[in-house]
């Protein structure tokens, strides 16, 4: 079998091969058009493909409508990045299950083995699960269940769009194992897009790197990945951080600057129900001058709500948070004075920035509220100097949020964080939302600031290889609780609680 | 603001159109809304300066359309930025403070929604009389309640946005994060729902004129005139569908655009 794309302008030349039982994976940044060669063939995106496209001896660019059908449904089975709405939410798991296994000539399969199918893709309690609506399961079995709908009809080709993109680092190796079982178990051919390298290594037999549209380079996956022939493919192999990555330098590390005793925040329930969600207990921590702390945990393991206590930006029900021996309130009880202390940047860099403000007035909103003994040209020249410290020119001061991309609108962002001064930032997943390379860049901006300005930083994210770039020192939190704290190195070599292996095997 | 131009938003221009006509056009006219022309009672169309003739004692349509145009406007306006300034106020100190007192605001808000507000408006009139104030207070009392739900909810789900949190960690204090944050940034949605709160008011206010309860004669309101065309169709059909075919033209296009507003913006 063969797929062959040419000729369209945004995705140009691109030939892919998948066999039968093996797995190709297309690599590339988002907008290299890694998904459109995927699903354009298939006529799942307003686009148009020209040239050739061969699904198991079909003709896909000039098949009529019926023999699309007929490839979309009986030869493919898609998997997409979004489990939350690539499931239909009025239908139970049942009844999508069912209306899958239709797509491929009307069959009636019993409730038994629907139930089967779900077991095969590792959920638990597979019977009580077909009645149940889509919004009672997790984003984990939730992508399982789209898997068993997408193999369901026993397909040959498994298309997966960033399967495991939106889940949770931990869960992100389990749903790959199970793919891979799959693959094995049903002859499956597998077409894998993903924009993150560490991801599809050690699952994928090729490797197509994308960028802008054209085939960087691909090979067998072993080959590309530890002898890369071209500039850009080398380049992502540097961005994607490793845990086998030799120990990078740290800057020195001064005095104590913050603890955090026993910090406890709750959340009383949604709705009528009584009672409150523990988000982080007793958590106590401590950071020192120019030191870099990383907070690790899976999604719900209350490390953000930390990092938001600790920046006065989220509640506080219990514990103290000193600043070099003086107490910090919560929230709004904190003076102008602590607030320019600790300033933080957040995941989706454009929704922390207000999409009706331009970037100068953007950068500038700490300073008019925490130095407001400044006049306007001071103001100015600091904004211009805040920004070329991010690396972005004066021809920023005018854009507004839209116009710019993830890495340049993150750039903003830390330049609004830094611009008053602030001797620790909180980073909450600060590069998670950005492709490899721009993400790696945004990591050595930190670093280098942190350097020049004796910073100290917060990282919290759920990759400990990333943090491994950049942190002193780690700190793992599951369910609101420190399971494990310690110097970055010593905790990677010996993981003691599980959620820490976890983590540590998902990178 | 430049998108408006465009051709998509013809039922605006169209709304504007007849708006600055209803304004010009009685300066110019030789009649005015109350007068009367004894010589030409029941006029037909085009007959001397009567250019959709008179009605049945004597008035120039076309004069009195442009008046009941403009009252019918000007209560809908009028009643809509009260509905917005009452709403947005409302709404976003409920969403923005939240918890118990979010909980009582908007419970008040749905109390007032389970009135039958038709009913209430009619008690007023007998009690206190007809007047063009009462009939604002009517309908200011329940076109807010929507508006201040809508606000809510948008308050609410930017409450949670980083940029909100940024501002806050970088010491604006909460009045000005409101003012400068917020606001323009529900403006869109609130903007589209006062283009269809207009539309709203139109139908009510010309309901009640119909019933009589509306604005006294000689002034006079759309839906007063579609009453008074009524009990004359059968001899002028023009005094029924002039002001009718109006109404329908001046509803039509302002929902069209309020509608298409909202999906812009929600």
């Amino acid at each position: 079998m063969a797929i062959q794309i040419g000729g369209k302008r945004l995705v140009d030349g691109v030939n892919i091969t998948v066999e039968a039982g093996k797995c190709t994976a297309i690599i590339g940044a988002s907008g290299s058009g890694k998904s459109l060669s995927c699903l354009t063939p298939f006529g799942l995106t307003p686009g148009e493909a020209q040239g050739s496209v061969k699904l198991d001896g079909i003709e896909l660019i000039e098949a009529d409508a019926h023999q699309m059908r007929k490839a979309r449904s009986r030869l493919t089975g898609f998997v997409f990045q979004q489990p939350l709405t690539a499931l239909t939410p009025h239908l139970t798991i049942g009844a999508q299950l069912q209306e899958a296994a239709d797509q491929a000539g009307p069959q009636r399969l019993s409730r038994h083995e629907l139930a089967q199918k779900l077991e095969r893709v590792g959920l638990s309690r597979a019977d009580e699960r077909l009645d149940q609506f889509p919004h009672r399961l997790s984003g984990g079995e939730r992508q399982r269940v789209m898997i068993a709908a997408a193999i369901v009809h026993r397909p040959k080709l498994l298309i997966a769009d960033e399967p495991t993109s939106a889940l949770d680092a931990s869960l992100r190796g389990e749903i790959m194992a199970l793919l891979d079982e799959l693959r094995a178990e049903q002859g499956l051919a597998m077409l894998l897009v993903s924009h993150d390298l560490a991801s599809v290594e050690g699952h994928s037999d090729d490797l197509i790197v994308m960028d802008q549209g054209k085939v960087i380079e691909s090979g067998p996956s072993a080959d590309v990945i530890a002898n890369p022939q071209e500039e850009y493919t080398k380049r992502l192999m540097a961005a994607t951080p490793r845990l086998t990555e030799p120990a990078p330098v740290l800057p020195a590390v001064g005095n104590m600057l913050m603890e955090t005793e026993a910090v406890t925040v709750m959340f009383p329930r949604p709705g009528w129900r009584r009672g409150k969600i523990e988000a982080v207990v007793d958590a106590s921590l401590t950071v020192s001058e120019g030191e870099a702390v990383a907070i690790v945990g899976g999604s719900g393991s209350g490390k953000s709500t930390l990092g938001r206590a600790i920046a006065g930006i989220g509640p506080l029900t219990s514990g103290r948070i000193n600043w070099q021996g003086e107490v910090l309130p919560e929230r709004r009880a904190r003076s102008l004075a602590m607030r320019s202390l600790i300033q933080p940047v957040f995941q989706d860099p454009v929704a922390s920035l207000d999409p009706q403000w331009k970037v100068q007035d953007i950068v500038a909103e700490p300073l008019k509220n925490l130095r407001p003994d400044l006049l306007r040209t001071d103001r100015d020249r600091m904004v211009e100097e805040a920004l070329d410290d991010v690396g972005l020119g004066a021809e920023y001061l005018q854009r507004v949020p839209n116009s710019l991309s993830g890495g340049q609108a993150q750039r903003v962002a830390i330049a609004r964080a830094i611009i008053a001064s602030p001797q620790l930032l909180v980073l909450d997943e600060a590069t998670s939302a950005l492709d490899p390379l721009v993400g790696a860049s945004i990591l050595e901006l930190l670093a280098k600031l942190q350097q020049a300005n004796k910073l100290s930083i917060l990282l919290i994210t759920h990759d400990i290889a990333s943090a491994r770039r950049l942190c002193h020192r780690i700190v793992v939190l599951d369910e609101g609780h420190i399971v494990e704290m310690g110097d970055m190195a010593a905790v990677i070599d010996d993981p003691k609680a599980d959620s820490t292996k976890r983590l540590i095997a998902a990178s | 603001m430049r998108a408006l131009f465009s051709r998509d938003h013809w039922p605006l221009w169209v709304v504007l159109v007849l708006i600055a006509l209803a304004l010009v056009l009685p300066a110019v006219l030789p009649w005015t809304y109350d007068q009367i022309d004894w010589d030409a009672v029941r006029a037909p169309a085009f007959s001397g300066s009567h250019i959709f003739g008179t009605d049945e004692i004597g008035r120039d349509r076309l004069a009195r359309l442009a008046a009941g145009t403009r009252v019918t406007l000007m209560v809908a306006i009028a009643a809509a930025l009260v509905s917005l300034i009452v709403g947005i106020a409302w709404g976003a100190t409920a969403g923005w403070v939240g918890g118990k007192v979010d909980e009582a605001m908007m419970r008040f808000v749905d109390a007032l929604y389970a009135l039958p507000f038709m009913f209430i408006v009619i008690l007023l009139m007998v009690i206190f009389g007809r007047s063009i104030l009462l009939v604002f207070i009517g309908i200011g009392l329940v076109e807010w309640l929507t508006m201040a739900r809508v606000v809510r909810g948008q308050v609410m789900a930017l409450k949670q946005r980083p940029f909100i949190l940024a501002a806050e960690a970088a010491g604006t204090p909460p009045l000005t994060i409101i003012l400068k944050h917020v606001l323009p940034n529900i403006a869109g949605v609130a903007l589209a729902y006062l283009m269809l709160t207009v539309p709203q008011v139109v139908m009510v206010e010309s309901f009640l004129s119909f019933l009589g309860l509306g604005v006294q004669e000689p002034l006079t309101s759309l839906g007063i005139l579609v009453k008074e065309g009524a009990d004359d169709m059968d001899m002028t059909p023009l005094g029924l569908l002039l002001p009718g075919g109006l109404l329908v033209l001046l509803l039509v296009c302002l929902t069209i655009e309020g509608e298409r507003l909202r999906d812009i913006y929600s």
